[in-house]
C-alpha cells in the first residue's frame, strides 16, 4: 500500500493473471481481447491505474458471451474442459508460473505464418519465437530442482532406455514443468511431438526451449480454436513418423487421432490420459466397445489424488484468502461445504490457525469423519446469519444461494474451491438492486440496497487455481507418474493389457511415492525376508491391496 | 450417581486386572503348549481375532467381577428364571439385576441400536429370525441382542471367547428370555459344550448366524451340515472368521451367504483410527504417568493406527518419528509433518517406542540393547509379534513387574526400559474399548443381519459380502444425534446434477 509503483505493478501482473484462467472457451475468447488490453498497460506503468476499472466493463463483456454459450459452435468442449481444468488441479499449472511476461514485446504475426529454425537447422516445430529458448531453459532449470523424481527417475533408467523406440505424442498444458517431463522421456529414449492442451496456457518460452532441443512442439499462448486443431493434427500427422504411444491430458489429442487417423489409432501401444474428462471419454470408449488400444488412467492414482486434493488445498486456501483479503484466521467462524478430500485439507488447515470451523456435509460417513475430528456438523441456514467465511468444497452446484447470501452480515467472504464456478449461486447475484465493486483482481464486493458488503473471491470460481499457486512438487507427481505409466504400458509383456481403461499398478503407485520420498530425506523401512513371508507380501511391494484406503 | 458407580468400577476394574493378568499367563502358557494342544488352531486363532477385531474385545475393562462366587461348574447347576424357563447355562442367575444395571449404562452410549429399535420396531423386520450367535457376552452385546429380540428374532447365544464373558450380563440376558450358554473361565471343552448346547435344541433350528472368529460357523458347518445348509445367512465381524469364510468360498463349500462386517468404512475407521488416537494416550497415562510433552517418540507403521496414534501425541506435544515401509504410507507422514526415519537410526535418543505394522520382530533385542534408561516400548498393532519379547527372556536380563501389565525390563549395567502389557496390544490391556466404537459394530452387525434375512432370492449368492455402502452411510447417520450434527439434504435439483440418489450412496464403492 504505501509504494504505489509495486502496487500498481502487481495490480497489472494479477490483471493478466487473472485473465489466464478463464473458465470456459466462450469466456476465453472474450479474455483475449481484454490481454491484449492490459498487456499494452504493462508497458505503461502510470495507465495501470485505469486498467482496474476498466475491469468492470470487460467482466460483463464476458458474462454476455457466456449467456451466449448455447449457440457456440462448440459448446460441449467448453463444458468439458472446464471441468478437466477445476478438478484435475495439477495439469493446471500455468496460472501461477512466472514465465510468459516477456510476451508483450513479440509481434503479432501468427506462428504459423513464420518460418522459424532452431540452432541445430531443424524447422520441424512452431512456437512463437525459438529466440526465446535461452530464457525458457532457465525456466525448465528451475523447475528441475522441485522435480527431483524425474531427475532421480532419468539417472535410474537412463542405461536401460526403457523407453527406446516410443514415439510419443503428447498433448498437454506446455509449461516449465511438463518441459521437465518430455525431456526426461527423450532421456529414456523417447521421441516426441508435443501440442497444447489448452489455448491459453502455453508458456512460450519453454516452448522455445523444448524446439531448439528438437522435440517438435506445436503451441503458442492464445491459439484460436482453429490453430488448436491445427497443431494437434501438424502434431500427429508427419511423414516417415507414426506414433505408438499417446500422453494426453483432456482427451482432444486422444479423439483427433481416433476420428482422423484411424490406421495410425489402432497401432498405438497406449494411452496414458491425465484428466477426468479424458478418462471419463476412454470409459465411454471402451463401453461402446470401441477402444481398441490399452489405455492408462493416471488420473485416480492414490498418490495423485491425496496430493492434487488433500495436500495442494491444505496450502493453497490459506494462500488464496491471504492474498486475496488479508483475513485474519485467528476465531473467525467459518463454514466449510463439504468434507471430501478438500474439504479435509482446508478445515486442517483453518483450524491449525485457529479458526472455528464448522461442516455441511451430505454424506452420513463424510459427516462422522467431521464429527470425531471435532468439527460442528451443521446446515447452512442454521448459522449463515454469523460466519464469518464460507467456502465450498463439495463438487455440486447452488450449494450457496442468494436466499443464504442475502442473510449473510456484514463483510463476510464467499469462496469456492470445489468444482468450476456452479458451488456459489453468482447468477443470481447479478441483479440490479445490488452493486458490484471490484476492490483488487479477483476480489468483488457485492453490496445490497441497505449497505451491507458480501465479499466473493474469484467469482466463484476455482480460489486455489484463481489466486494462488500450485506448487511445482505436486505437478512431479503428477508427471512422474504419468512417465511410470508410459513405461509401463509400452514395456508391458503382449497380453497384460488389453483393450481397456486400466489403473496404474498399485506397484507403480509406490514407486512414485518412493521416489519423493528423498526430497523430504525421509528413510524407509526394508521389511526382513522373515518380516515379508510373516506377512505374505513381496520385499519391495505392492505393500497393500487394491483396495486399501490410505 | 453415575460417578459414584464408576468409582466402584475402577477399584473393581483393578482387582480384575491383576486376576485378568493371571489368567492370561495362563493362557500365555497354553499358547506355548500349543503344538500339543488338541485343538490348536483354537487358541491361535483366538489371539488374532481379539488383536485385530479390537471392537469385539471390549470384556477387559468392564466392571462386573465374580471374585466371591462358588467354584462348582454351572454345568452341573440347574437354574430357573423368575419365569420358570431353564434353557440357558449361566454362572448364576441371582447376578441378573446388577447385570440388568450395567445393560441399561451400555444403552446409553448406543444410540443407534435405540433408535432402530424405535424406528423398525413396528415392523418387526427380523420376525421369524432365529439368530444364534457366538460373540463376547458383555452388555454392549447384549444391547444387541435385546434389539435383534425387539425387531422380533428368537436368539440362542454363546460366548465366542472363554474368558470374556461377563457372568451378571449373561444372567439378566437369560433372566430376559435369552438363551445364552456362557461364563466366565469356561474350559476348552466347556467352550464347545456351549456352542453345541446353544446349536442343538431340537425343537429349534437357527437360520441365522451371527459370528465372531468363525468357531460356531465352523462347528455348525461340521456336526450340523443340514442345519447349515438351510441357513438364509452368515454375519461375521472378526478378521479370522471373514479369513475362514474367504477360504471356504474359495474351496466352494460356502453354501449361504456371508456378510463381511469387519471391512465396513464405518467399523474400520472406529475400530483403528478414531479409538486408537484416544486409547494410545491413555493407555500411557494409566500405565506409566509420562508426560508427553517434548518427549521423542517413534511410532512404527502409519497406518489407520499409526496415524490415531501420531495424530494423538503431536497434539499433546510429542516429537513425533515415523517409520514405514509403505512408499505411499511414508509419503503421507512427510505431508503430514512427522520424519520419517529408521528405527535403528534414532533408537539411541527415543523416549518411547509404540508399534502398529502388524508385522513381527519389529522391534528387535538389537534395538532395545540401545535404547536409553526409561525407554517406554509397547504394543498398538498386532498381538504381541511386533516386538521380540522372546530375545528379552534371556539369564541376564531381569525382570520386575512394577504394576499390573508393567515391567521393567532391567540390564546388567542397571539400564531399564519399561515394557507394556507384555507386547500385547496397548489398548486393549490398558485402556477401554469405548461404548460408541462397539455401538458401531453392533448397529452393522444388526443391520447386516436385517439385510440378509429380508432380502428378496437371489441378491445374495453363496459368497461372501461387503455391507452395502448404503447400509453403511445408515450405520453412520443412525449416530450423527449423538453428535447434534445436523445432515444437508440434497435437493432434487442437486442431486440430479451429481447423478446420485438424494438418499445415498453418496459415494463409489472404490471411495477412498
Amino acid at each position: 500500500m504505501s509504494d504505489p509503483a509495486v502496487e500498481v505493478k502487481l495490480e497489472v501482473k494479477q490483471a493478466s493473471k487473472e485473465v489466464k484462467e478463464s473458465e470456459n472457451v466462450a469466456e476465453k475468447y472474450s479474455a483475449m481481447t481484454v490481454s491484449k488490453n492490459s498487456e499494452m498497460n504493462i508497458g505503461d506503468l502510470s495507465s495501470a491505474f485505469s486498467a482496474v476499472p476498466t475491469h468492470k466493463p470487460v467482466k460483463k463483456q464476458i458474462q454476455f458471451v457466456e449467456d451466449k454459450q448455447e449457440f457456440s459452435r462448440f459448446p460441449t468442449k467448453a463444458g468439458r474442459r472446464s471441468l478437466s481444468r477445476s478438478i484435475s488441479q495439477s495439469s493446471t499449472d500455468s496460472y501461477g508460473s512466472a514465465a510468459s511476461y516477456t510476451d508483450s514485446s513479440d509481434d503479432e504475426t501468427s506462428p504459423r505464418d513464420k518460418t522459424q529454425v532452431n540452432s541445430k537447422g531443424s524447422s520441424d516445430f512452431c512456437v512463437k519465437n525459438i529466440k526465446q529458448a535461452e530464457f525458457g531453459r532457465r525456466e525448465i532449470e528451475i523447475a528441475e530442482q522441485d522435480m527431483t523424481a524425474l531427475i532421480s527417475l532419468r539417472k535410474r533408467a537412463q542405461s536401460e532406455k526403457p523407453l527406446a523406440g516410443a514415439k510419443i505424442v503428447g498433448c498437454t498444458h506446455i509449461t516449465a514443468q511438463t518441459a521437465v517431463l518430455i525431456e526426461t522421456l527423450v532421456a529414456l529414449g523417447a521421441q516426441c511431438r508435443w501440442t497444447a492442451c489448452n489455448i491459453y496456457s502455453t508458456q512460450n518460452e519453454v516452448a522455445a526451449a523444448l524446439s531448439e532441443t528438437g522435440v517438435a512442439v506445436f503451441a503458442w499462448k492464445g491459439e484460436s480454436e482453429d490453430d488448436f486443431w491445427w497443431c494437434i493434427d501438424r502434431c500427429v500427422n508427419n511423414e516417415g513418423w507414426q506414433p505408438n504411444m499417446i500422453l494426453d491430458d483432456g482427451g482432444d489429442l486422444t479423439h483427433w487421432m481416433y476420428k482422423k487417423y484411424p490406421n495410425v489409432f489402432k497401432k498405438i501401444r497406449g494411452i496414458v490420459e491425465e484428466s477426468v474428462t479424458g478418462v471419463h471419454r476412454l470409459y465411454q470408449l471402451s463401453k461402446a466397445g470401441k477402444l481398441c488400444v490399452p489405455a492408462m488412467n493416471v488420473n485416480d492414482s492414490v498418490t495423485k489424488q491425496k496430493f492434487d486434493n488433500l495436500y495442494c488445498c491444505r496450502e493453497s486456501i490459506l494462500d488464496g484468502l491471504k492474498r486475496t483479503t488479508d483475513v485474519m484466521f485467528g476465531g473467525k467462524q467459518v463454514v466449510i461445504c463439504g468434507y471430501g478430500e478438500v474439504g479435509k485439507g482446508c478445515c486442517a488447515a483453518l483450524k491449525a490457525l485457529g479458526s472455528v470451523v464448522s461442516i455441511t456435509e451430505i454424506d452420513p460417513i463424510c459427516a462422522l469423519q467431521a464429527c470425531m475430528d471435532g468439527f460442528r456438523v451443521v446446515k447452512l441456514n442454521e448459522v449463515i446469519r454469523q460466519v464469518d467465511v464460507i467456502i465450498t468444497c463439495t463438487g455440486n452446484k447452488n450449494v450457496v444461494t442468494r436466499d443464504q447470501l442475502d442473510r449473510m452480515k456484514n463483510g463476510s467472504i464467499v469462496c469456492n474451491m470445489g468444482h468450476s464456478n456452479t458451488e456459489i449461486d453468482v447468477a443470481s447475484l447479478r441483479t440490479p438492486e445490488l452493486t458490484w465493486e471490484r476492490v483488487r483482481s479477483q476480489v468483488d464486493h457485492v453490496i445490497w440496497p441497505d449497505g451491507k458488503r458480501v465479499i466473493l473471491l474469484a467469482e466463484g470460481r476455482l480460489l486455489n487455481l484463481s489466486c494462488s499457486t500450485v506448487p511445482t512438487f505436486v505437478l512431479s507427481i503428477t508427471a512422474t507418474t504419468q512417465a511410470l505409466a508410459l513405461i509401463e504400458l509400452y514395456n508391458a509383456p503382449d497380453g497384460r493389457y488389453k483393450q481397456d481403461v486400466y489403473l496404474l499398478p498399485k506397484k507403480m503407485d509406490e514407486y512414485v511415492a518412493s521416489l519423493h520420498l528423498t526430497t523430504f530425506d525421509a528413510h524407509l523401512t526394508e521389511l526382513s525376508d522373515d518380516q515379508a513371508k510373516y506377512l505374505g507380501l513381496n520385499k519391495n511391494g505392492p505393500f497393500k491391496p487394491n483396495y486399501y484406503r490410505y | 450417581m453415575k460417578k459414584v458407580y464408576s468409582l466402584v468400577n475402577i477399584t473393581k476394574a483393578k482387582d480384575q486386572e491383576a486376576v485378568q493378568s493371571i489368567c492370561i499367563k495362563q493362557i500365555q502358557f497354553n499358547d506355548q503348549k500349543h503344538e500339543f494342544n488338541k485343538r490348536p488352531a483354537n487358541t491361535g486363532r483366538r489371539s488374532l481375532s481379539r488383536s485385530i477385531s479390537r471392537s469385539s474385545t471390549d470384556s477387559y475393562s468392564s466392571a462386573c467381577s465374580e471374585s466371591s462366587e462358588d467354584e462348582s461348574s454351572p454345568r452341573d447347576k440347574l437354574q430357573a428364571t423368575s419365569k420358570g424357563l431353564s434353557d440357558f447355562c449361566i454362572k448364576n442367575i441371582q447376578q441378573t439385576e446388577f447385570g440388568r444395571r450395567e445393560i441399561t449404562i451400555a444403552e446409553q452410549e448406543m444410540p443407534a441400536l435405540m433408535i432402530l429399535r424405535k424406528r423398525a420396531g413396528g415392523e418387526k423386520p427380523l420376525a421369524g429370525a432365529k439368530v444364534m450367535g457366538c460373540t463376547h457376552i458383555t452388555p454392549q452385546t447384549a444391547v444387541l441382542m435385546e434389539t435383534l429380540s425387539r425387531l422380533g428374532a428368537q436368539c440362542r447365544w454363546a460366548a465366542c471367547n472363554i474368558f470374556s464373558t461377563q457372568n451378571a450380563v449373561a444372567a439378566a440376558l437369560a433372566e430376559g428370555g435369552i438363551s445364552v450358554f456362557a461364563w466366565k473361565g469356561e474350559s476348552e471343552d466347556d467352550f464347545w459344550w456351549c456352542i453345541d448346547r446353544c446349536v442343538g435344541a431340537e425343537s429349534w433350528q437357527p437360520n441365522m448366524i451371527l459370528d465372531d472368529g468363525g468357531d460356531l460357523t465352523h462347528w455348525i458347518q461340521k456336526k450340523y451340515p443340514s442345519i447349515f445348509k438351510k441357513l438364509k445367512g452368515i454375519v461375521e465381524e472378526s478378521v479370522t472368521g471373514i479369513y475362514r469364510l474367504y477360504q471356504l468360498s474359495k474351496a466352494g463349500r460356502l453354501c449361504v451367504p456371508a456378510m463381511n462386517v469387519n471391512d465396513s468404512v464405518t467399523k474400520q475407521k472406529f475400530d483403528n483410527l478414531y479409538c486408537c488416537k484416544e486409547s494410545v494416550l491413555d493407555g500411557l497415562k494409566r500405565t506409566t504417568d509420562v508426560m508427553f510433552g517434548g518427549k521423542q517418540v517413534v511410532v512404527c507403521g502409519y497406518g489407520e493406527v499409526g496415524k490415531g496414534c501420531c495424530a494423538a501425541l503431536k497434539a499433546v506435544g510429542a516429537v513425533v518419528n515415523v517409520t514405514e515401509a509403505d512408499p505411499i504410507c511414508a509419503l503421507q507422514a512427510c505431508m503430514d509433518g512427522f520424519r520419517v526415519i529408521k528405527l535403528g537410526e534414532v533408537v539411541r535418543q527415543v523416549d518411547m517406542v509404540i508399534t502398529c505394522t502388524g508385522n513381527k520382530n519389529v522391534v528387535g533385542r538389537e534395538h532395545m540393547d540401545r535404547m536409553k534408561n526409561g525407554c517406554i516400548v509397547c504394543n498398538m498393532g498386532h498381538s504381541n509379534t511386533e516386538i521380540d519379547l522372546v530375545s528379552l527372556r534371556t539369564a541376564e536380563l531381569r525382570w520386575e513387574r512394577v504394576r499390573p501389565q508393567v515391567d521393567h525390563v532391567i540390564w546388567p549395567d542397571g539400564r531399564r526400559i519399561v515394557l507394556l502389557a507384555e507386547g500385547r496390544l496397548l489398548n486393549l490391556s490398558c485402556s477401554t474399548v469405548p461404548s460408541f466404537v462397539l455401538s458401531i459394530t453392533a448397529t452393522t452387525q444388526a443391520l447386516a443381519l436385517i439385510e440378509l434375512y429380508s432380502a428378496p432370492e437371489g441378491r445374495y449368492k453363496q459368497d461372501v459380502y461387503l455391507l452395502p455402502k448404503k447400509m453403511d452411510e445408515y450405520v453412520a447417520s443412525l449416530h450423527l444425534p449423538t453428535f447434534d450434527a445436523h445432515l444437508t439434504e440434497l435437493t432434487d435439483e442437486q442431486g440430479k446434477y451429481l447423478g446420485i440418489s438424494k438418499h445415498g450412496p453418496y459415494k463409489p464403492n472404490y471411495y477412498r
